[in-house]
């Protein structure tokens, strides 16, 4: 294997990077690579063009149909090595949500490693999370690149969010959850199950968690959202772009949470008119980026999906790692 | 050393640690009436008066009590700064960074202060009293140097939690702690707590004019002893600047000519006469004459406010004059001789045993004229608005008289102590001006050489989220001052010296300078966006300390004033009689 410092990388239009040497695209829109590989369900990595050939896990397969997804789908069990003639590529359990995963392309040139939308320790309701022990050419995402980010565990916000949940409906408040229906609610939905309180899911959401639930994830006592019946003692789980919508606007007596990496921030009470912030995050904060980074142990670090490289590029300067950012678009909010 | 379980309990009763965690938790809760049982609840359960007191002012003032005129004064780099230093962290680059984010410095450094472990391991919380607290920001109001003021901070630091940091910082700042909890919600719950009449609350807080001494009558139960008290200051009433209220009929206020003097308030009984200006300082001694004057008059018990202005050849002499007796205790014959001072009266607070300040300004100004006339007190005169331009006119005769311009008073309005709303309007002398504080001096030439005669004058940005300096230049000034003066200025320089660039120096921020000026441009190519047209020194403030010089803000809003017409002056006219 040669010891090349810089990785040879193509940005495509839209979203998504071509690995040229590997013949291998990444999360890309169009088929504009002989090998395509979908990292998660989300809709910025997803191809816009609905009718070509992929590669992703079982669960991202299923979860692009249920969003529209029409073109061949491979599926690629997580941690079993595929060979092509210039590159084998392995998909690594990613922490973010159903099915997500790392594309790991071994070249001559060396190891690749791109993480799409990753979290370590992982989120319940997904794989879990594993990677390879190094790599050459680390491409990560930085969603919260600062160190005013460092998540608290799952169960701690879960059951704060369940004592959020019982205490409105205790004072005859309806207990309003935001978060985007694909991950978040069903985090969300795991989280509050042990209440055994019926849960309402906005209807794109909807669909998504039959294949959670297929998965083997216990989602709890959930139903379709219903006008007539959302009053009645449930828990309504909506992505926050409802919050103008007559769907809330209907619910007099409600209490809002906003859950998202970004409440971390107060100002979102204000922004958003909520009643309570529970900064749960599906996206690596900036101290895992670091400690994992330093284990992985890479030649150059490529920095995407952020709003900010150079404080994570700072400290990995510190500690000896070459890295630079990689000007994407598609770059989105949580 | 581990408390026992009740030790802990006890303390924790009346922490620091124990108020923030109230106060967040009212940021955390929407609706009014349950931010205010939040809060109730939390005083009601304080053991001491103290307490209860402190926790109002920290809710609602600040670190020190409104009346009292003190600030801790930090300026919001010297905090930044020393949090980045607190956390190891690299100021431009990380802290930086994480503020524009969180878009709240004191939020940024409580996550910081959470998050790194350079905090982390720095940080033993000591649960704090609330007492315990208030002297860190005694100490650090007495601190003169940043270098002091970062050690305090970091002492107190190390004593806490994360969220007590976030909101030490914000009740340092005398601001709002950005919890949606403002005044009226506090005296609410101060009425809730201690069970009154949320309006006798809001009365006692304006007569004391301050939240700690409400609270400690609602604890008591004295709130019906918060009567005004002869000898016994309470606080001004003040103005609005005309351009910044909207007012929709100008005609229905009646204006008088706006002295340009000192603001008094005058107690009086019998031959007992006592000043006191605005911050609510006592200034008898520094006024024999007016003393002398009115124990003469010997008045019923009587409590007027008005303006003390130097008065010589029947003519009010400018502010400069007035200032050389400001601050002077016990004035010798030859400056009284040289500088006299009248008292001109143009409201009336207290006569003969009755409050007056809930009585609309009419019915005070008839008692004012009364008493005015039985003992020959001087008093504005009022007159009333026939038709919008008449302020026009009004405020140019003013000018013409030397003052500074006009004061229109709503004839229904109460007297309403420490509060700035519309029913006192201010029509000043447009782009006038400035308080400023001496950030570089420069070597003179010629007739000034030797001295430093020319000096670059800042405004406050203190206060300011777009600027991280404590000062930035507004303008550059020489002349306006006499040699003496010059002199003088050149001695409280030198302990003020940072540092030297050639025939610069530059200052700490230590005097200040009202400065004289014709107009404000905009000026973008300067830090402050703006340059005044001829600055000159109008006066040296040894009165004013750089936490009352003007701001940014100030010139803006000064630069939206537009110009008056020109001024001519009318004989015959008074301002007074």
């Amino acid at each position: 294997m040669s010891k090349e410092t810089n990785l040879n990388y193509r940005l495509e239009r839209g979203h998504g990077i071509i690995l040229p040497d590997a013949e291998v695209g990444l999360d890309v829109s169009g088929n504009v690579a002989r090998h395509i590989f979908v990292s998660h369900a989300h809709a910025d990595h997803l191809p816009r063009d609905r009718h070509m050939h992929v590669y992703a896990s079982p669960a991202t397969a299923r979860l692009m149909r249920v969003r529209g997804f029409q073109g061949d789908v491979t599926e690629l069990a997580f941690r079993q090595p595929v060979e092509f003639d210039r590159c084998r590529v392995t998909l690594w359990p990613a922490g973010h949500i159903l099915g997500s995963a790392m594309i790991e392309v071994e070249t001559d040139a060396g190891r690749v490693l791109y993480t799409g939308d990753y979290k370590t320790p992982p989120s319940p309701v997904t794989e879990g999370f594993a990677c390879p022990e190094a790599t050459d050419f680390f491409i990560t995402e930085a969603t919260f690149p600062l160190p005013i980010y460092r998540w608290r565990p799952h169960e701690e916000l879960f059951a704060e969010m369940r004592s959020f949940a019982s205490e409105a409906l205790g004072e005859g408040y309806t207990p309003v959850f935001l978060g985007y229906n694909l991950g978040k609610a069903q985090e969300i939905m795991h989280g509050l199950a042990p209440l055994g309180v019926p849960m309402q899911i906005h209807g794109a959401g909807y669909e998504l968690c039959r294949v959670y639930e297929e998965a083997g994830i216990a989602l709890g006592n959930w139903e379709k959202y219903d006008r007539a019946t959302v009053q009645d003692g449930r828990i309504l789980i909506t992505p926050s772009s409802s919050l103008d919508a007559p769907m809330l606007r209907n619910i007099r007596r409600k209490r809002v949470a906003y859950v998202s990496g970004w409440a971390t921030h107060e100002s979102r009470r204000v922004q958003l008119t909520i009643d309570k912030l529970f900064p749960l995050s599906d996206h690596i904060d900036f101290f895992e980026l670091l400690e994992l980074t330093e284990k992985l142990n890479p030649r150059k670090v490529y920095i995407t999906h952020t709003p900010n490289p150079r404080v994570v590029q700072h400290y990995l300067a510190e500690r000896g790692i070459a890295s630079q950012p990689l000007e994407m678009e598609g770059y989105e909010d949580d | 050393m581990k408390m026992t379980d009740a030790a802990f309990q006890s303390s924790y009763g009346v922490s620091f640690r124990r108020f923030c965690e109230v106060m967040q938790r009212i940021a955390e809760t929407r609706g009014n009436n349950r931010k205010i049982s939040l809060f109730a609840d939390y005083l009601r359960s304080l053991p001491d008066e103290a307490d209860v007191a402190l926790a109002v002012q920290f809710a609602g003032e600040g670190a020190f009590s409104s009346v009292s005129g003190k600030r801790a004064s930090v300026g919001h780099r010297t905090v930044a700064v020393c949090a980045a230093g607190f956390c190891d962290i690299d100021y431009e680059l990380v802290f930086r960074a994480c503020r524009t984010a969180t878009g709240s410095a004191s939020e940024a450094i409580e996550k910081l202060m959470e998050n790194l472990p350079a905090a982390i391991a720095k940080r033993k919380p000591a649960l704090l009293s609330l007492t315990e607290t208030e002297a860190l920001f005694q100490r650090l109001e007495k601190e003169r140097s940043r270098e002091g003021k970062q050690a305090l901070l970091t002492e107190a630091w190390t004593q806490m939690t994360p969220a007590e940091i976030k909101f030490f910082i914000r009740v340092m700042g005398q601001g709002s702690l950005r919890i949606g909890f403002e005044s009226r919600s506090i005296t609410a719950a101060l009425a809730a707590a201690f069970d009154h009449d949320p309006e006798d609350v809001r009365y006692a807080r304006m007569i004391t004019g301050s939240l700690g001494r409400t609270a400690v009558l609602c604890r008591r139960n004295e709130l019906s002893s918060a009567r005004f008290r002869l000898f016994q200051p309470i606080a001004f009433m003040l103005a609005s600047p005309v351009e910044s209220r909207a007012v929709e009929d100008l005609t229905a206020y009646l204006a008088e000519e706006k002295f340009d003097g000192m603001r008094c308030q005058l107690h009086a009984e019998g031959g007992k006469v006592a000043l006191f200006s605005r911050d609510l300082n006592e200034i008898t001694e520094s006024f024999p004459e007016v003393v002398a004057d009115f124990s003469a008059k010997m008045m019923p018990a009587a409590v007027l406010d008005g303006e003390l202005c130097v008065f010589r050849d029947d003519t009010i002499q400018p502010f400069q004059e007035l200032q050389k007796r400001m601050g002077v205790k016990k004035p010798g014959a030859g400056v009284l001789k040289k500088h006299p001072v009248v008292f001109i009266a143009y409201d009336l607070l207290f006569v003969e045993g009755q409050p007056l300040f809930g009585e609309p300004l009419k019915q005070r100004r008839e008692q004012l004229e009364t008493l005015c006339e039985a003992h020959g007190i001087r008093r504005s005169i009022q007159f009333e608005i026939g038709e919008e331009g008449d302020v026009e006119r009004f405020f140019d005769r003013a000018l013409a008289h030397g003052n500074e311009g006009l004061m229109l008073k709503h004839p229904e309005s109460t007297y309403e102590y420490g509060q700035r709303r519309k029913s006192w309007l201010k029509v000043k002398k447009p782009g006038g001006t400035l308080d400023t504080v001496i950030m570089y001096a420069h070597a003179g030439s010629g007739k000034r050489g030797g001295t430093y005669s020319d000096f670059t004058l800042g405004v406050s940005v203190r206060d300011d989220e777009r600027y991280e300096e404590e000062f930035i230049p507004i303008g550059k000034a020489y002349g306006g001052y006499t040699d003496e003066e010059l002199k003088k200025l050149n001695q409280a320089m030198k302990p003020l010296i940072a540092d030297r660039f050639g025939p610069t120096y530059s200052l700490k921020p230590g005097i200040v300078v009202e400065l004289e000026f014709d107009g404000i441009q905009v000026n973008r190519r300067t830090k402050a966006g703006y340059t005044l047209r001829f600055p000159r020194f109008r006066a040296i403030r040894w009165d004013l300390s750089p936490a009352d010089a003007g701001t940014l803000r100030d010139v803006e809003r000064l630069a939206e004033e537009k110009l008056t017409a020109d001024r001519t002056p009318q004989k015959g006219h008074r301002s007074f009689r």
